[in-house]
């Protein structure tokens, strides 16, 4: 729907244009053979396109009314941002008949016009913008115009909040393909949320060949220090590397006692300790759904470890509990972890058993208290029983004023970045209390009843129908008071890994909203009191960079600053023997 | 001695009144030899070549975006392989990607005749590089889809073509820059060369680094100040100039060092002890690495070697001294001995060849011409499990399985590679595309692009999978990406046509339609499409192929149910072919049901009557078999009741004139067929 607007002002009158770039389109020069010669010419082509693109853009100043919003990519309509993030750049999608672009950004006193469907303001005038927003209503505007056949049409503004909450300086993450089994070119890196810049933190083909690959997982920072990291690496030269104040080294955390070398960490907020799980783990495949794969642990436990004196102990070893993703409180006085409960059924081999049943397997949310004087840990307590309500969490990850606890829950599993249904919850902490857990008896899409069980109704469907009847007999519990799903935050994919601000303001997690299969990191702020703003993707350069890139964002984190351990220095101690750590059981 | 007095000394010891002797000089009819050789290589490339080059170029990707040369640009030689990637598009149409190809050869084979200044005779050993680098591309073979250096064809010739104008560059300035000035400018110049060029071209600089210390000096030559008494090697190689010591060492250095120094500073994901061979191939697959495949990489830098020695057509003392029927006998033996070294690594395998056909014209859902293929005599080695397979895929899309499936060769022939081809690598995606196993094509594709880069080809199949599997978003994305391509932006529109029809992927509705006239798929789609569909019509679970494709086909189609006919008979195949009497006959009889106006097919007629006769679990006394289908059975046990003390290898030699096309035969004389 378009309307005619009066003829209008061009906002050139009252605000200040911007200057674009242009191309030149052609430069012809003859390839003189001096030095001095190829200076002039060099000297002739800045010059000539110093004069080119020191022609400004213009707002248009008539245009039809298009009362939709701009199709824009990534989608920043609406969002909120910190005072310090870099310029949202966006690409404004359009259809074959759009001949010319030109955005208005604009904030207070400040305005540019920016040519083309890349929009891409400079970190300057970005920042201009951002501190024009704060000094007026927060807000800036932005307004698309779009040229189709001749004429401009201009769609409805959008804004972009700024909020004064600060957002810590740099992420963490790991970029990988969504491979299955294979893996080359795994690479740790760091990006600077406040320009572009990325960076390696470590790179597994440094030290990676043909017969040698090496797999690089589960980096983790000591409350957001980039001074204090852990990663692991696997297969070639394996062990757990971790740098301590300056201090690099390779450790191997499996003893015999243990199910694995470390897998999951969580570091004490201020203490030299790390707990883990220790995880066997498996994938399989699905032959039809296209969540394609499904990762399963058959054992998994949790051990702590202390750096300083290098030792491994055991925190819990029974074998029918898969105990798994642990996070620390910020006060210390708690783990929390998601555990599973599977008792054999088959004389099968246990990973078959799974496999066949995987869609039983569910995690609760527990917690196991700490004495850091004796360091030890105390009886478990079940925070959030999750199967009762045929559901599964992973990854619970506590706000840094220990108030929030956000999860992942979806219907099975523990690997929600291969569910689609997976969605965050939130969990108000000051009113949680152990629970007892609830004996269930559900259905699933294997046990349905004959008489509602459809012949040809797909998976999803007998899934609800599971859900509905479960509800129908009262079996499926309710949601308690105190836990929501943030349905501000979630889409209609996967919505997985996620990670706390320092200053609590902001979370940043993975999400498969763009195409369902890349990951993508998206930030969004909190009020404080349980709520989010809607979630934007992390800025780029390239605006249709997430478009082309064939990689996923795994466990992005954040950090205070950047990790200054080059990628090399990590090699030279991934080449060393690891320091094997010594069992300690209590 | 005057230079110039010199040029002419060579001349002077010819018979210059001799006809033979001026003809024997003629540059021009060397250049013409060599012309004529860079187009005899190219008619053979697109003669003998053009499966392997079209495949080449469909598992090459060039996408003109910054991200793209970037992500190359993360390892050493990255520049290298960007070009190489843009000109290997090209073999989209092989003749005109041979074209280029040679064209680059003709330019570096008259840079380097410029260069080392070779006349008459000499000329011939400019052939020497393009023979090499031919023989770096018709050693493939297999290397197609294991090499993991993007656009490996074309890099030895990007490579080479590089160091070359660094020659070239430097032979400018030693032309036009006084001796003593070029004396420090060729100093400067290699250290340039590999400082900066090392970045972008990774060992092809360091070998350009080394090429320019020992490139034979202008004016060394031409002054040919050297005392002919003298016998030292000095003196002997003093066309390669005042301060050949000096160049060697800071060659020497440069190269052992620059590229630690880059280690050290810039490329992060780089091995230490590789950054020497960066942006070569690397011929090493798992844990195995095949020195054979580097002779070629040696050829170039003996070639190299070769015409230094020989450079000074004027200047070199050995060569000078030379009469004209010696040059002549000399540069035509090197060139012999390349051309027979060419053609000894030159790659000839009939099944490769068969299944590079084959995958092509499923590809272009040319059903009948996969038959022609497969049906093709020319030699006698038995085919792969691949060409079987894509075989089998053709008649049952032809709807003809039932009756021909054992008319062809059966064969379990090892793809001839020195390392264990498996078929997910090569045309495994293509056959669990085509059998509706959508998520496993998706799967290996993505496995593929993760360890050996992203392919035009890789992207196509997980386009369309994702189609088939109503994943529009991301379908897209690799449609986007494809559109970027200079050769498969039409395959991508034409595709993309189907993202505004989703009806269209699910089965009913796209049965409905075309039942009522109106089909939502065009005849390409409907084509290619609807069949899979067909395919896609059983219920999910967990699973695995162990990278086993033809076995979990097998195993999951044989002990798969489904009402699907098409599904059904396929059910009823892999029964067939697993020779598993249980799986066998329900799937029979459900074939039977599902399918009564059609006459059953001939090989379910021959399985049904043997294994009725085998075992007496089913009744087959009123099961309306064809008469030709008892009498061969009966002919059949008879001949093998005369073969009574034949080995099973012996039976099947000789039971194979007269019953080698039967399901019988199959069934008796058809075992460990070992699939990969």
């Amino acid at each position: 729907m378009t309307s005619m607007a009066s003829p209008y002002l061009s906002p050139s009158s009252t605000s200040p244009h911007i200057h674009f770039t242009t191309t030149m389109s052609t430069l012809r020069f003859h390839l003189l053979p001096s030095f001095h010669a190829l200076r002039a010419v060099f000297l002739v082509a800045m010059l000539s396109q110093l004069l080119f693109s020191s022609c400004t853009t213009d707002v248009p100043s008539t245009y039809v009314e298009v009362k939709d919003l701009p199709s824009v990519y990534p989608d920043y309509i609406g969002v909120t941002v910190p005072v310090n993030i870099a310029p949202l750049h966006f690409h404004i999608d359009h259809d074959s008949t759009a001949t010319d672009f030109v955005t208005r950004l604009s904030a207070g006193n400040e305005a540019y016009a920016i040519a083309g469907d890349n929009v891409r303001p400079g970190l300057k005038k970005w920042r201009k913008l951002l501190t024009a927003a704060l000094a007026a209503e927060g807000k800036i505007s932005a307004e698309v115009f779009i040229k189709k056949n001749d004429k401009w049409q201009r769609h409805q503004p959008f804004t972009i909040t700024v909020s004064k909450d600060s957002i810590d300086p740099y992420i963490s993450y790991r970029l990988i393909s969504p491979s299955y089994v294979t893996y080359e070119d795994l690479t740790l890196n760091q990006r600077c949320l406040e320009n572009f810049d990325e960076s390696l933190i470590y790179g597994n083909m440094i030290n990676s060949d043909e017969a040698n690959g090496q797999c690089i997982n589960c980096h983790h920072a000591q409350w957001y220090n980039p001074n204090r990291i852990q990663f692991h690496v696997r297969q070639y030269l394996g062990g757990t590397v971790i740098a301590y104040d300056g201090k690099v080294q390779k450790v191997d955390l499996k003893t015999d006692s243990t199910i694995s070398a470390g897998v999951y960490p969580t570091w004490h907020p201020r203490k030299p300790w790390i707990v883990y799980s220790t995880n066997n783990t498996g994938q399989s495949f699905h032959t039809r759904d296209v969540q394609k794969i499904e990762v399963q642990d058959t054992k998994s436990n949790l051990i702590f470890y202390d750096l300083e004196h290098n030792t491994v102990t055991p925190i819990t070893r029974d074998t029918t509990d898969f105990d798994c993703f642990p996070f620390w409180s910020p006060d210390g006085k708690y783990v929390y972890y998601v555990s599973a409960h599977w008792e054999r059924r088959d004389s099968v081999q246990m990973d078959f058993e799974l496999i066949k049943n995987y869609k039983q397997v569910q995690y609760n949310l527990y917690r196991i208290p700490f004495n850091e004087q004796t360091l030890s840990f105390g009886p478990r307590e079940l925070i959030y029983d999750a199967v009762a309500r045929n559901r599964s969490v992973t990854l619970p990850r506590v706000s840094p004023d220990g108030r929030w606890l956000m999860f992942t829950e979806g219907k099975f599993g523990v690997f929600h970045i291969w569910h689609n249904d997976a969605d965050l919850f939130l969990l108000d902490l000051a009113q949680a209390e152990p629970v007892e857990p609830t004996p269930v008896v559900f259905y699933s899409s294997h046990n349905l009843p004959a008489s509602v069980h459809p012949e040809n109704a797909n998976n999803v469907r007998r899934e609800e129908l599971a859900d509905s009847l479960l509800e129908a007999q009262g079996l499926r519990t309710p949601l308690p008071a105190h836990i929501r799903n943030i349905t501000e935050l979630n889409s209609h994919d996967v919505e997985s890994y996620h990670s706390w601000s320092s200053n609590g303001c902001w979370v940043i997690f993975s999400s498969r909203r763009d195409d369902g299969n890349f990951t993508r990191p998206f930030i969004a702020h909190h009020d404080g009191n349980g709520h989010f703003s809607r979630p934007f993707e992390l800025p780029q350069d390239n605006p249709l960079y997430h478009r082309q890139f064939m990689r996923s964002y795994n466990i992005p984190e954040f950090l205070s600053g950047p990790v200054t351990i080059r990628p090399q220095e990590f090699a030279a101690v991934i080449k060393k023997d690891a320091n094997k750590a010594q069992l300690k059981i209590k | 001695m005057k230079g110039k007095e010199n040029k002419k000394a060579p001349q002077s010891s010819t018979p210059s009144s001799s006809s033979v002797g001026k003809w024997l000089n003629n540059s021009a009819l060397y250049a013409l030899i060599v012309l004529g050789l860079l187009v005899f290589a190219g008619f053979k490339l697109v003669q003998e070549e053009s499966e392997m080059l079209l495949r080449a170029q469909e598992l090459n990707l060039w996408l003109p975006t910054t991200l793209y040369w970037k992500t190359l640009m993360q390892y050493p030689g990255g520049a290298a392989s960007w070009l190489a990637t843009y000109l290997t598009q090209y073999f989209y149409y092989p003749g005109l990607g041979v074209s280029i190809l040679c064209g680059l050869w003709l330019i570096i084979c008259l840079l380097l005749a410029w260069t080392y200044r070779l006349r008459g005779p000499w000329l011939l050993l400019t052939a020497l590089l393009p023979l090499a680098l031919l023989a770096c591309i018709t050693q493939t073979g297999y290397w197609l889809f294991y090499q993991k250096l993007q656009g490996h064809l074309f890099v030895p010739t990007v490579g080479v073509l590089f160091a070359t104008l660094c020659l070239v560059l430097q032979r400018l300035f030693d032309k036009s820059l006084p001796p003593k000035v070029a004396r420090w400018m060729r100093l400067l110049w290699i250290t340039l060369v590999c400082i900066l060029g090392y970045p972008f071209f990774g060992a092809w600089a360091l070998g350009a680094t080394g090429l320019l210390a020992i490139l034979p000096s202008v004016q060394a030559s031409e002054a040919n100040a050297h005392d002919e008494s003298d016998k030292s090697i000095r003196s002997r190689f003093y066309f390669l100039g005042d301060g050949l010591g000096v160049r060697l060492l800071l060659a020497i250095l440069l190269i052992a060092v620059v590229p630690q120094i880059y280690y050290q500073w810039c490329f992060e994901m780089t091995e230490r002890t590789f950054v020497y061979v960066a942006a070569l191939p690397s011929m090493r697959y798992s844990k195995e690495s095949f020195e054979i495949y580097r002779i070629p990489y040696y050829a170039i830098i003996l070639s190299f070697a070769i015409l230094t020695l020989f450079s000074a057509g004027e200047g070199s003392a050995f060569a000078k001294k030379l009469k004209p029927s010696l040059k002549v006998l000399i540069t035509l033996t090197l060139l012999v001995l390349a051309i027979f070294g060419v053609r000894a690594v030159w790659y000839h395998d009939i099944n490769f060849q068969k299944e590079l056909a084959m995958n092509r014209a499923i590809e272009e859902l040319d059903w009948e011409r996969v038959l022609t293929i497969a049906r093709d005599g020319s030699s006698d080695i038995k085919p792969t499990r691949q060409i079987v397979m894509y075989k089998n895929l053709a008649l049952f899309r032809l709807g003809r399985a039932g009756n021909e499936m054992f008319f062809y060769p059966e064969g379990a022939v090892q793809q001839n590679a020195p390392w264990k081809v498996r078929m997910t690598q090569i045309g495994g995606k293509l056959i669990y595309y085509h059998y509706g196993k959508e998520n496993f094509c998706y799967r290996w594709c993505m496995e593929d692009g993760v360890e050996f880069g992203w392919k035009a080809e890789t992207l196509k199949f997980m386009a369309r999978t994702s189609i088939l599997n109503r994943e529009w978003t991301v379908a897209r994305k690799y449609l986007d990406l494809l559109k970027k391509t200079t050769f498969h932006r039409a395959w991508a529109e034409r595709y993309e046509k189907y993202l505004a029809t989703p009806d269209a992927f699910d089965l009913e509705k796209l049965e409905a339609s075309a039942k009522a006239g109106h089909p939502l798929l065009d005849e390409q789609g409907m084509k290619e499409f609807a069949p899979i569909l067909h395919m896609m019509t059983y219920p999910d679970r967990l699973d695995g192929d162990n990278t086993l494709v033809e076995m979990y086909l097998l195993q999951t189609f044989a002990k798969g149910n489904g009402d699907d006919p098409l599904f059904q008979e396929m059910t009823l195949i892999c029964a067939l072919i697993m020779k598993d009497i249980d799986l066998f006959w329900p799937r029979f009889m459900r074939y039977a049901t599902l399918n009564p106006d059609v006459h059953m097919p001939l090989h379910y007629q021959e399985a049904a009557y043997l294994y009725g006769h085998l075992e007496n679990k089913v009744d087959i006394s009123h099961m309306p078999f064809d008469q030709n289908v008892r009498d061969t059975y009966e002919r059949f046990m008879k001949f093998n009741q005369q073969c009574g003390p034949m080995s099973e290898e012996q039976k099947a030699v000789a039971f194979y004139p007269q019953f080698g096309n039967t399901f019988y035969y199959f069934y008796f004389l058809v075992r460990n067929q070992k699939t990969n």
